[in-house]
């Protein structure tokens, strides 16, 4: 039986590892994803999950244990914060290259220096070029949804990636919502076991990763490449199963809400879809043709689901929460890849970027506001002023 | 859409520049036939069956396995096709059975190939 | 966890050459230099391992010279793994294995899992993952062959690199005319002093390949983690000529610059003790890398070694059973 339950988007992420039965788990404390590794801990050693849990000497270890374990045919889950994401960056090429689907979970904390507990998305934005799979959650429901949701993609023989399955850190990875838990029967229909291709085994002898010939070299990036052409079908099969199982509804790329009639819109990412939500609501309210778009996945990027969902749109405001210091728009990534989506339609709407949520801060809903009142003048005087404004500075 | 925006093509790796997935690729037997080595060689080890012993010292000492034992015929067999002339066997050898041949001394010794392997 | 029984294997010791497996699980057909150490210690290896075993390679010259253009020589399951974390993905294998017989989806012997890491990928920049996977009790044998130096990317400076040795990162100049002035780590002092889990280590050389090849078999048949310090001599590297691999192997034992020993649960058993040491130099003198070096610095080579050799002399006499007055009479 399905159940719903109160909990933080830590222990969502753990529900959701649990259900898919992983095999190999393997953990190294930072902070704040370590809770999930607190629970799968609690779990494993309550016999709940039959899994190796594994004490990484680092998070650079943790990644490598996945590797073996996936290139072995385990079901292989492993994840990290902050600096821990950008300390194991060796390895998340070679895995997404070697085609090993383990999945990482990713609770969002600012980059050093000078020690920063906030969240920001720059963390795991750092990996996005990877070759990996690459979404956020809102909430901890959706944690547990995209934890099952990236198993089946990322396992999907037309795929077979590993996945980076992020959540903001605090805001839901340490604050409780409601989470419906999908039943072990509906797990089972939409999750099949992992099917590795080639592992390592004594039976039929394989070699994993030697060197190719120096012709070899462009044609193997082009063919990691050609996966993502193929990556969004599968989403968006994999999604429409998990909404008819589930009982969920999900867009499978961009989360649209009061965007139809729109003439200013948000583009946002993870939980201050939330306040933004709300800010619309007001904005509407007050004669303001407010609407949000929220991104699910950055890697694949939906290209045509955002032209298509934004187009129509006169101003859109860029919600970043990741840094790309120095930069075409001297703020943040999201707002050179959407602007790049809409470049080839006829009406380009005008587009700027917030700085906001960084270090941890809160966006309050009087920045979307301010935000609202920028996109506003932008409409009236057609015309972006500025690329990027950071908010309250 | 009034427009149709662009896509992404397609992406052809001609079949011979392919990588195999994951670049997983199956275990060799017995020997790689893909890296024939015998080319690099100037010299090669030639036997002396009356002074060889079959103490399996060459066996046991060469990097590229280019000593085999027939049991039954109760010889040592040398690999050419491998042999990089490196010629430990000939220095390991406590009878004095093995000797370095220039490869010029044999009508098919592999410096005269026209192709190299 | 509870107690489940996975199918370890047993490997018997071998009794002489001909008993030796005859299949080649590392065969020949490989770019390694003509007379290279490594790529015999690592046939030896594979053939005493035998065919249910999976290498995990860190970089280093037997990843680079071996698996050229999607070619290897390993008929064994083989994977690469960075310089860095062989040690871990070797974790993640074996705990792969583990679940997968407990699931019942393996149901076979547990394969022999058997990291073949340089010294720069075991006692360098690996020795995080080595110690972490040695910590973690993981059924695991490391290998760490060591021919001394980053081989691979042209002959620098490794932690086992030997004082006096000419590098390309410790070339001899006038204000440096050693070379290499630091004195080399110990790798497998290094695993015993700090790894509880690990109770069986030794060294060996391909000059004693059956030596060599019990003490991977002995290692192999442990329930938990294992080291081997495999001396693989470098024609390549340490400037001699190619024939001599071995006889430089067998020089090394013989002068004291390397010991042969077992060290199972705290108690050490040393091997080819040779019954008078020969002086460093007689092993010096045929390498290239030492060819600068001027006697005072062979007197300081002299004298590290025979501080290390002082150790075996002792062990032997506590070891070697002493006749009591009584069984004299």
């Amino acid at each position: 039986m399905a159940k719903e339950l109160i909990m933080t988007g830590c222990r969502a992420a753990a529900e959701g590892a649990k259900a898919a039965e992983v095999e190999v788990i393997c953990s190294f404390p930072i902070r704040p994803y370590t809770a999930i590794m607190m629970e799968l801990a609690k779990m494993v050693a309550d016999g709940e999950l039959n899994a190796e849990f594994i004490h990484g000497e680092g998070e650079h270890a943790q990644l490598s244990v996945v590797l073996g374990a996936a290139a072995s045919g385990a079901r292989a889950y492993t994840g990290s914060s902050g600096v821990g994401v950008t300390y194991a960056m060796e390895i998340y090429s070679p895995m997404a290259g070697g085609r090993y689907p383990a999945q990482m979970a990713i609770a969002d904390r600012t980059l050093d220096p000078p020690g920063d507990f906030g969240s920001e998305h720059t963390d795991a934005m750092c990996t996005r070029d990877q070759g990996w799979l690459l979404g956020w959650a809102d909430s901890p429901q959706e944690v547990y949804d995209n934890t099952l949701i990236n198993y089946r993609v990322g396992e999907d023989h037309r795929v077979m990636l590993p996945q980076m399955v992020c959540q903001e850190g605090y805001f839901v990875s340490h604050i409780p919502d409601k989470v419906i838990l999908g039943d072990q029967s509906q797990v089972k229909k939409f999750l099949p076991p992992y099917r590795p291709i080639g592992p390592l085994s004594t039976t039929k002898p394989v070699s994993h990763g030697p060197q190719i010939r120096p012709d070899q070299g462009a044609p193997m990036d082009a063919m990691r490449a050609a996966v993502f052409l193929d990556v969004p079908k599968v989403i968006e099969e994999a999604t429409a199963d998990f909404n008819r199982i589930f009982g969920r509804n999900y867009d499978p790329f961009v989360d649209q809400y009061k965007l139809a009639d729109a003439e200013i819109a948000f583009f946002v990412m993870g939980a201050h879809a939330n306040t933004c939500r709300k800010a619309v609501d007001r904005l509407r309210k007050q004669g303001v043709k407010a609407g949000m778009a929220r991104l699910r996945w950055v890697r694949p990027w939906p290209t045509h689901q955002l032209a298509n969902a934004l187009g129509h749109v006169k101003a859109i405001g860029v919600v970043e929460t990741s840094t790309s210091y120095g930069g075409a728009m001297r703020g943040g990534n999201l707002i050179h890849e959407l602007r790049a989506s809409l470049y080839d339609l006829d009406q380009r709407p005008l587009v700027t970027s917030f700085m906001a949520g960084l270090g941890g801060e809160t966006i309050w809903p009087a920045d979307f506001d301010y935000m609202a009142k920028v996109l506003t003048e932008m409409v009236k005087e057609k015309k972006t002023k500025r690329y990027v404004y950071w908010i309250g500075m | 859409m009034a427009k149709e925006l662009p896509g992404y093509g397609t992406i052809n790796v001609p079949k011979e520049r392919q990588v195999p997935f994951g670049a997983v690729t199956k275990a060799p037997v017995c020997t790689q036939q893909l890296f024939i080595t015998s080319n690099w060689r100037v010299v090669r080890p030639v036997k002396d069956d009356e002074k060889c012993t079959r103490c399996l010292i060459c066996y046991m000492s060469c990097p590229d396995a280019c000593w085999i034992f027939k049991e039954e015929e109760d010889v040592m067999e040398w690999v050419s096709d491998f042999c990089k002339g490196c010629q430990i066997c000939i220095n390991e050898c406590p009878s004095d059975a093995l000797t370095a041949v220039p490869e010029l001394d044999f009508p098919d010794g592999v410096v005269r190939l026209d192709k190299p392997f | 966890m509870q107690a489940f029984n996975y199918k370890f294997q047993q490997l018997e010791p071998l009794k002489s050459f001909k008993r030796v497996p005859v299949p080649e699980m590392y065969v020949p057909g490989h770019r390694t230099c003509a007379g290279c150490g490594p790529a015999l210690n690592y046939r030896l290896v594979a053939k005493a391992a035998g065919k249910e075993t999976i290498f995990i390679g860190p970089t280093g010259c037997m990843y680079v010279a071996n698996s050229s253009y999607l070619c290897t020589p390993y008929a064994v399951s083989w994977i690469h793994a960075q310089i860095t974390n062989g040690g871990a993905v070797a974790s993640g294998i074996e705990a792969a294995f583990k679940v997968a017989a407990r699931k019942g989806r393996n149901t076979g012997v547990f394969p022999n899992i058997i990291v073949m890491a340089g010294d720069g990928g075991s006692v360098d920049i690996g020795l995080q993952a080595m110690s972490g996977m040695m910590y973690r009790n993981h059924k695991v044998l490391f290998i760490c062959y060591d021919n001394e130096s980053y081989a691979n990317t042209g002959i620098q400076t490794s932690p086992t690199t030997p004082y006096g040795a000419k590098t390309t990162f410790t070339p001899p100049g006038k204000e440096i005319p050693e070379g290499k002035v630091l004195f080399p780590k110990d790798p497998p002092q290094l695993v015993i002093g700090g790894h509880p889990a690990v109770k069986y280590v030794a060294t060996t050389t391909i000059a004693h390949p059956l030596d060599l090849m019990n003490k991977v078999r002995k290692a192999l048949s442990q329930p938990g983690p294992t080291f081997l310090h495999m001396l693989a001599t470098c024609p390549k590297g340490w400037l001699f000529p190619e024939h001599l691999t071995k006889e430089m192997a067998r020089l090394a034992v013989e002068t004291g610059m390397w010991t042969l020993y077992e060290w199972e649960n705290g108690t050490y058993k040393y091997t080819n003790v040779p019954k008078k040491y020969k002086p460093v130099n007689e092993y010096m003198k045929h390498q290239g890398r030492f060819a600068h070096l001027k006697p005072e610095h062979i007197a300081k080579m002299q004298a590290f070694v025979d501080e290390k050799i002082k150790n075996v002399k002792q062990a032997i006499a506590v070891a070697a059973p002493v006749p009591t007055a009584r069984q004299k009479a």
